[in-house]
């Protein structure tokens, strides 16, 4: 496996001692390209760091409430005791300390930053709904400062905005923390989107986890209107700041020929919140018993490459005269922990028919895992925990990300469901 | 001067316009009205379809809007993009009232402009066959909005007032009018459209903490004065202008704007209460269709509608 030279410093681990015993492999043949790693001098703590090649491949420790970490290690992650994280102390960041190189190379490192860029310093604006969302990526990243509006409703509905201390950010980096859970809110905070990169800020980035529309749409008839273009056409008219065009960072875009619906003056960011499932599957007890099931071929293209090293089940919808049915095309469920994986979850109805056909053919336990709960109409109530009596109960697991604030306010204490942080990917992402 | 023959225009309208829509069909045989599917799928989010999208093809269209609310935007958004690439031969997008803007000053660093956030969504309309999108827009409240506009739009500014001259002659006491302006804002507007009749301006002068409204020139003694604005939110600026008015002598006092906005049911302050009364009359016209329908039949107010100028700018 190619490992890049370090800068100037001998390599003081060698390449095998990275890979012995890493706590995540329990006992399974070591995959290479899972774990590439390479070592990087970095010039704030003069020591060597591993640092992950494929950037987001951060395993979040477990807190107690619910949340699954979103701290961010500034140093290598030692074995010589817990950290304050796994001591359930909530969310905060770990100060850097010097390196213990020895035996643990979990990959935690921050940023997968070539070493002679400094961190850029940040300031976050952010919707109301997402505040908490914020505020978790402001702990993750030291260099991200949260900013703050106002936000009021003339009489006739319309809003009454005001950007605090605007002078303040100029020849800064500005991002804005959006969600459009609705189309009521999308004007007041595109009023802000488009005002922000005109204060002389020196580059925008818009964060938008869950780029909403398009989910249920098919362009199929003359006439058909395809509310995700009109969604797309508005962001690619933000205006153009002195950083040049902004960039719009959207995490498991519905549909993958949205992305070309974006014009030349926005840059979009496509990311995805599956590593964080990888990271927890990780930590579970029966991890090496964990199965993946995609709903369908469509999800098997987006997801696969990202779980391959579980097995994997593949289902289909078959139709039955009127019916549609849910079976499973390829795969085998008996006995395993599977763990249902797609993009969003609107009724929840498609995830039910996989259970059912899981559950038929075996499977001993059933999650689910996407990175969008949308749930509308709680939809999510008909998700019940199984409390370890069998797939056909419920759910073990049903992991979503903080991309639905709304939604994560309703399930958050709430079994099946667990959190799973997008902090530290967004924070990493404003570093862009 | 030959006359123009009249253009065919198909008249796609959002749901609270409907009435207003058939109006204007109503006063041309060349306007045909065209329907859209306006649903939500579960999310909230909309599910639209254009009716018998085919046929408009090679045809001049036109879409009806009214933006009464934030929530109300998106849907007619994307129709409003939609529609110029289905082959059309031109697109015209009325919209009445230009809400934003009206209440808004943009006195600091950091205020956010929403009236241009708007322009700036309108501008972003595709161009059809027929060019730029002509953008119909009837008094709109700051003057220098018209600015906000990019190229790829043609605002085209138009106004209410002729239709309360049509009114005011048809009144009994037409030779006893004086026509009335809360500033020197509404007087520099529309004073030129109403010359042949005698002028109160009223102002907000400063005494201490307060605000008061003064008349700055003219006298409405004995007269029938009528109140005109582009608009109208909580009514207080009207009601300061009538008791002003009142106290040096008017006769009678009515009201017209061209948008009667009035959030949360700020009409109700100028009802009739029995025989008692402040205005005699009060004119809005039909650019804000949710109020119509709360003051329809509730004297003072009397709706003037825009039906016919709308068919006539569709004609441009």
């Amino acid at each position: 496996m190619p490992m890049p030279m370090p800068m100037g410093v001998a390599s003081a681990v060698s390449s095998s001692d990275l890979f012995k015993s890493h706590p995540d492999n329990l006992g399974r043949p070591h995959q290479p390209e899972a774990a590439a790693v390479s070592l990087v001098f970095h010039p704030k703590s003069n020591h060597l760091r591993t640092v992950s090649q494929h950037s987001f491949r951060r395993r979040p420790p477990r807190n107690v409430d619910g949340w699954i970490g979103s701290e961010l290690r500034m140093s290598l992650e030692t074995r010589n005791g817990p950290s304050s994280a796994d001591r359930g102390e909530g969310l905060h960041r770990i100060p850097g300390s010097p390196p213990l190189m020895a035996a643990s190379p979990a990959v935690v490192s921050s940023i997968a930053l070539p070493h002679e860029r400094s961190k850029k310093s940040v300031c976050l604006f952010f919707c109301e709904e997402m505040r908490e969302l914020a505020e978790r990526v402001a702990l993750a990243g030291d260099s991200i400062e949260l900013r703050s509006i106002t936000w009021r409703t003339f009489e006739d509905g319309f809003p009454n905005l005001f950007i605090s201390y605007a002078q303040g950010i100029r020849g800064q980096h500005v991002a804005f923390l959006a969600s459009f859970s609705s189309p009521a809110v999308i004007f007041e905070q595109l009023s802000v989107i488009y005002a922000l990169p005109r204060l002389f800020i020196s580059s925008f980035t818009l964060v938008l986890p869950f780029f909403p529309t398009g989910s249920y749409e098919r362009m199929e008839d003359e006439g058909d209107v395809a509310t995700a273009f009109t969604l797309a056409r508005i962001l690619s008219n933000i205006p153009i700041s002195r950083g040049g065009p902004t960039s719009l960072v959207i995490f498991d875009i519905h549909a993958l020929q949205e992305r070309f619906y974006f014009g030349d003056s926005v840059l979009p960011c496509f990311e995805s919140g599956v590593p964080l499932l990888m990271n927890r599957l990780q930590q579970l007890p029966d991890s090496d018993n964990i199965s993946i099931a995609f709903p369908d071929d469509g999800a098997w293209k987006r997801f696969h490459k990202l779980l391959h090293h579980f097995p994997m089940i593949i289902c289909n919808k078959v139709r039955e005269g009127d019916q549609r049915i849910v079976r499973l095309k390829e795969g085998d469920p008996r006995g395993r922990h599977v763990v249902i994986v797609d993009d969003l979850v609107q009724s929840g109805g498609t995830l039910i028919e996989c259970q059912k056909v899981l559950a038929a053919h075996g499977a001993d336990r059933i999650s689910a895992y996407v990175t969008h709960g949308i749930f509308p109409n709680r939809s999510w109530e008909r998700f019940k925990h199984d409390n370890g009596a069998g797939p056909n109960n419920g759910f073990n697991y049903f992991w979503i990300t903080d991309s639905c604030p709304l939604t994560v306010r309703e399930v958050k204490n709430r079994a099946p469901f667990e959190i799973l942080s997008l902090s530290v990917q967004i924070a990493s992402a404003l570093q862009i | 001067m030959a006359k123009r023959a009249n253009k065919q225009v198909n008249l796609f309208y959002c749901a609270e316009c409907e009435e207003l829509a058939r109006k204007v069909a109503h006063h041309s045989d060349a306007i045909q009205l065209r329907t859209i599917s306006w649903r939500n799928f579960d999310d909230g989010f909309p599910n639209l379809f254009i009716n018998n999208a085919h046929d408009i093809r090679g045809q001049h269209v036109a879409f009806l809007a009214s933006f009464s609310s934030p929530g109300v935007i998106f849907e007619q958004i994307s129709a409003i993009f939609a529609l110029p690439k289905l082959f059309i031969a031109s697109f015209t997008l009325v919209l009445p009232f230009f809400p934003t803007g009206s209440f808004e000053r943009v006195e600091e660093e950091g205020d956010v402009a929403t009236a241009f956030t708007m322009a700036r969504i309108l501008s972003m309309i595709p161009k059809s066959r027929g060019g730029p999108t002509s953008v119909v827009i009837y008094d709109i409240h700051a003057l220098q909005e018209r600015f906000y506009f990019g190229d790829d739009v043609l605002p085209c500014f138009e106004t209410g007032i002729p239709l309360l001259l049509q009114r005011l002659h048809k009144l009994p006491d037409a030779e006893n009018i004086t026509i009335a302006f809360p500033d020197d804002g509404a007087w520099k507007r529309f004073h030129k459209l109403l010359l042949h009749f005698p002028m109160v301006v009223c102002a907000k002068v400063r005494e201490g903490d307060k605000r008061i409204v003064r008349i700055k020139e003219g006298n409405p003694e004995g007269r029938h004065v009528v109140i005109v604005d582009d608009l109208v939110q909580s009514g207080g600026t009207l009601i300061e202008c009538q008791k002003v008015l009142a106290a040096h002598g008017a006769g009678k006092v009515s009201a017209y704007v061209t948008h009667g906005v009035f959030p949360n049911k700020s009409w109700e302050r100028f009802l009739h209460k029995g025989s008692e009364y402040q205005f005699a009359h009060f004119w809005i016209t039909d650019s804000c269709p949710l109020t119509v329908k709360a003051i329809t039949d509730k004297p003072p107010f009397e709706v003037l509608s825009l039906a016919g100028s709308i068919a006539d700018a569709l004609q441009i």
